[in-house]
C-alpha cells in the first residue's frame, strides 16, 4: 500500500496505521576516520521499530551525520552491521529515503518534477506518475506550486518538497539528516506539526539526526544522545508523549528543560573528568562541543 | 556613452583634416568609413575634402572590382568563410574539450597527468601554434583548424573540469537514494548539474577560438579561401591602414556579437534556471 493510499485528502488523519516495514538494526557499527576531521562512530547499536520515531542528538563532531551516511548506504562502515527489515544494506536505495540538511534538490527541475524523480527512475508514467505526484504536492499543503522552480520556493518550502520526494518513494525507513537546522523559528515549529502530521499518518520509521534538543523532544518516541570521539550512544530517553503533540503544551516545555538539564549534567560531568571530551576534533574550544541549547528548538 | 564616442570620433577627424594628412601612420574615421564600404564592393568619398558631390564619388558607386558574385563584396564573403571554419572548428574543439575535461574530471590519473600540462597549453598563445600547423598540414585548411582547436580545447577542458568541480556531492547522493545508477547517474543527474560549467566554459572556449582562428587566417594566406585575417593581412601588405582599421573593427564586433547574443544569453538562461543569478 502506498502511503498515499493511506493519506486521506479530506484532511482528516486517520487512525495511525500499523506499520509492518522500516524495523531497522544497526548492531556494533564502526566506521574510522584517521586522520580526517569527520567524526566517526564506534560500535553503536540501535535498534529503530517499525513505525518508530527516534531523534539522534549529539553535538557537532559526535557522528550522528556519520551514522545517518551509514544507515542511507553512503557510506561503508568498517565493521558492524545495518539491516533493515531482515536484509543487509549495502549502498543507498530506494527504501531508505534520505532528506538533507540544505535540502538537495536538483536546480534544473520544477518542485514537481522533484517530487516525480523518483517514480521516474522506478519507471513510472502516464496517469499514475501525474497523481502520486499530484498527491504528494497536496500532502505537504504546496498544490499550487508545482510548476516553481526550486529557487522560486521559500527554504521551508524547498524542505517541504525534499520531504515529499523522499514519501513519495513508499520508502520502508524515512532518514532525515538535520533537515530544518537553516530555517527560522517559526517555519521550523510549522514543519514539525507537519512532520508530525504525516508521520502519524504514514507511520514510517524515521530516523532524525539533529543537535537541538528541543527538536527532539517535540518529535521523537525516543532520544538517543551521542557522544563525539569515538561516537557513541551516551543515554536513550523516552519521551511518553502521546502523538500529535501540542508543542506550546507545559509537558513539552518542562521535559524540554529536563532533557536539556540531563544532558548538561552529564556534560559537565564528563568535562570534568576529562577536559578534551566534548572537544570536536580539530576544534578548540569546549564551546562548539556543547549541544544546541538553547538556540531556539 | 554613444555621445562621448562621437565626440572623439569627430575631434578626431577634425584634427587629421585640420592638421595634416597621414593615413599611413592614422587613418581618419571617414577612411576608415570609405574601407567599410570599398570592402562591401562600394565606392565612396567619405574621406575626401567635403564638396558638393561629398561623399559620393564623380564615377559612381560601384567599385573597380565589381566582378559580381559575393567574392566581389570581401565584407560578406570574408565573414562568411572564417564563420565556416569557426563553426566546424569549434565543433571539433567542444567535442575534444569535452572529452578530456570529463576524463579529467572522473579519473584522477587523467587529471594528473593532463591537468598541469593543459593550463601551461592555455598559457600558450594561440599562434605558436601555426609552425607546428604548417609542418604537420601544410598551407591548408586542416592547419588552420588545427590552430583554432588548439587554441580553445584546452580551455574548454580546464574550465569544464573545474566546473564539474563545483557541483555539490548531495546531487549524487539525492540521485542514489531515487534509483539513479549506473548510466541513469550521468543521464539524469550529472549531464543537467553540469549545465552551468558547460555553458561557461562554451563561452569561454569561443572566445579564445575566435582569437586562434583570427590569429591562424593572419598567417595562412596561401589559402585559396580567404577570411578576415587574410584582409587584415592584405591591408598591411597595401599599407592601407584604413582597411587594417576596419577590418579590426569587424573582427571586434563579430566576437562581441557572438558572446553578447549566443553564448552569454545561453550562460545567463542556464544561470537563471539554476537560481544562479540574482532577481531572474
Amino acid at each position: 500500500m502506498s502511503i498515499l493510499d493511506i493519506f486521506n485528502l479530506n484532511g482528516t488523519p486517520k487512525p495511525p496505521v500499523s506499520q509492518t516495514r522500516g524495523h531497522l538494526v544497526l548492531s556494533s557499527l564502526t566506521k574510522a576516520y584517521n586522520g580526517s576531521p569527520q567524526a566517526g562512530v564506534r560500535d553503536l547499536s540501535l535498534e529503530c521499530k517499525p513505525g518508530e520515531f527516534v531523534c539522534v542528538v549529539g553535538p557537532s563532531g559526535c557522528g550522528k551525520s556519520t551514522l545517518l551516511n551509514l544507515v542511507a548506504g553512503m557510506l561503508k562502515q568498517d565493521s558492524g552491521s545495518v539491516v533493515l527489515d531482515g536484509s543487509d544494506v549495502a549502498g543507498p536505495g530506494p527504501e531508505r529515503a534520505v532528506v538533507f540538511q540544505d535540502h538537495g534538490l536538483f536546480p534544473w527541475l520544477s518542485a514537481a518534477q522533484n517530487i516525480g524523480f523518483g517514480l521516474k527512475m522506478a519507471g513510472l508514467d502516464g496517469s499514475e506518475y501525474d497523481d502520486r505526484v499530484a498527491d504528494a504536492l497536496k500532502m505537504v499543503h504546496l498544490a499550487n506550486s508545482g510548476q516553481k522552480l526550486v529557487h522560486e520556493l521559500s527554504g521551508g518550502m524547498k524542505q517541504r518538497v525534499a520531504i515529499a520526494r523522499a514519501l513519495v518513494i513508499d520508502p520502508a525507513v524515512l532518514l532525515m539528516d538535520e533537515p530544518f537546522a537553516s530555517l527560522d523559528a517559526q517555519t521550523r515549529t510549522l514543519l514539525h506539526a507537519q512532520l508530525q502530521e504525516l508521520w502519524v499518518e504514514t507511520s514510517k520509521t524515521i530516523l532524525f539526526v539533529t543537535h537541538s534538543v528541543g527538536e527532539a523532544v517535540r518529535l521523537a518516541d525516543r532520544i538517543i544522545v551521542l557522544h563525539a570521539h569515538p561516537g557513541r550512544i551516551r543515554r536513550e530517553i523516552a519521551i511518553d508523549l502521546s502523538h500529535p503533540r501540542d508543542f506550546d503544551s507545559r509537558d513539552i516545555t518542562e521535559l524540554v528543560h529536563l532533557v536539556r538539564k540531563e544532558i548538561e549534567d552529564e556534560v559537565n560531568r564528563v568535562t570534568s573528568e576529562t577536559a578534551e571530551f566534548w572537544k570536536p576534533a580539530g576544534g578548540s574550544g569546549v564551546d562548539r562541543g556543547s549541544l544546541g541549547v538553547g538556540d531556539g528548538i | 556613452m554613444v555621445l562621448a564616442w562621437t565626440v572623439v570620433l569627430l575631434a578626431w577627424e577634425m584634427g587629421f583634416r585640420l592638421i595634416g594628412r597621414d593615413s599611413f601612420a592614422f587613418p581618419a574615421p571617414s577612411q576608415v568609413i570609405d574601407s567599410f564600404f570599398d570592402l562591401a564592393g562600394l565606392r565612396t568619398e567619405f574621406g575626401a575634402p567635403l564638396g558638393s558631390h561629398w561623399p559620393m564619388p564623380a564615377a559612381g558607386l560601384h567599385s573597380a572590382n565589381g566582378e559580381g558574385g559575393i567574392t566581389a563584396i570581401p565584407l560578406l564573403s570574408a565573414p562568411l568563410i572564417s564563420g565556416l571554419r569557426l563553426l566546424i572548428g569549434f565543433t571539433i574543439s567542444i567535442v575534444v574539450g569535452i572529452g578530456l575535461g570529463l576524463a579529467m574530471w572522473r579519473f584522477k590519473l587523467v587529471n594528473s597527468a593532463l591537468g598541469p600540462l593543459f593550463l601551461g597549453l592555455q598559457t600558450l598563445p594561440s599562434v605558436c601554434w601555426v609552425p607546428l600547423a604548417i609542418v604537420i598540414f601544410g598551407l591548408r585548411e586542416s592547419g588552420i583548424l588545427f590552430v583554432l582547436v588548439m587554441g580553445s580545447c584546452f580551455a574548454i577542458a580546464i574550465s569544464l573540469r573545474d566546473g564539474l568541480r563545483t557541483i555539490p556531492p548531495v546531487y549524487q547522493k539525492a540521485g542514489l537514494m531515487l534509483g539513479a545508477s549506473g548510466w541513469r547517474m550521468y543521464r539524469y543527474i550529472l549531464l543537467p548539474a553540469s549545465l552551468p560549467a558547460m555553458a561557461s566554459s562554451l563561452r569561454q572556449g569561443f572566445s579564445f577560438a575566435w582569437r586562434s582562428l583570427m590569429g591562424a587566417e593572419l598567417m595562412f594566406i596561401a589559402v585559396d579561401r580567404h577570411g578576415l585575417g587574410y584582409l587584415l593581412e592584405l591591408g598591411r601588405s597595401f599599407l592601407d591602414t584604413a582597411q587594417v582599421v576596419a577590418v579590426m573593427a569587424i573582427m571586434i564586433s563579430i566576437g562581441m556579437l557572438a558572446d553578447r547574443c549566443v553564448f552569454a544569453v545561453l550562460e545567463r538562461r542556464v544561470h537563471q534556471r539554476f537560481g544562479l543569478v540574482a532577481n531572474s
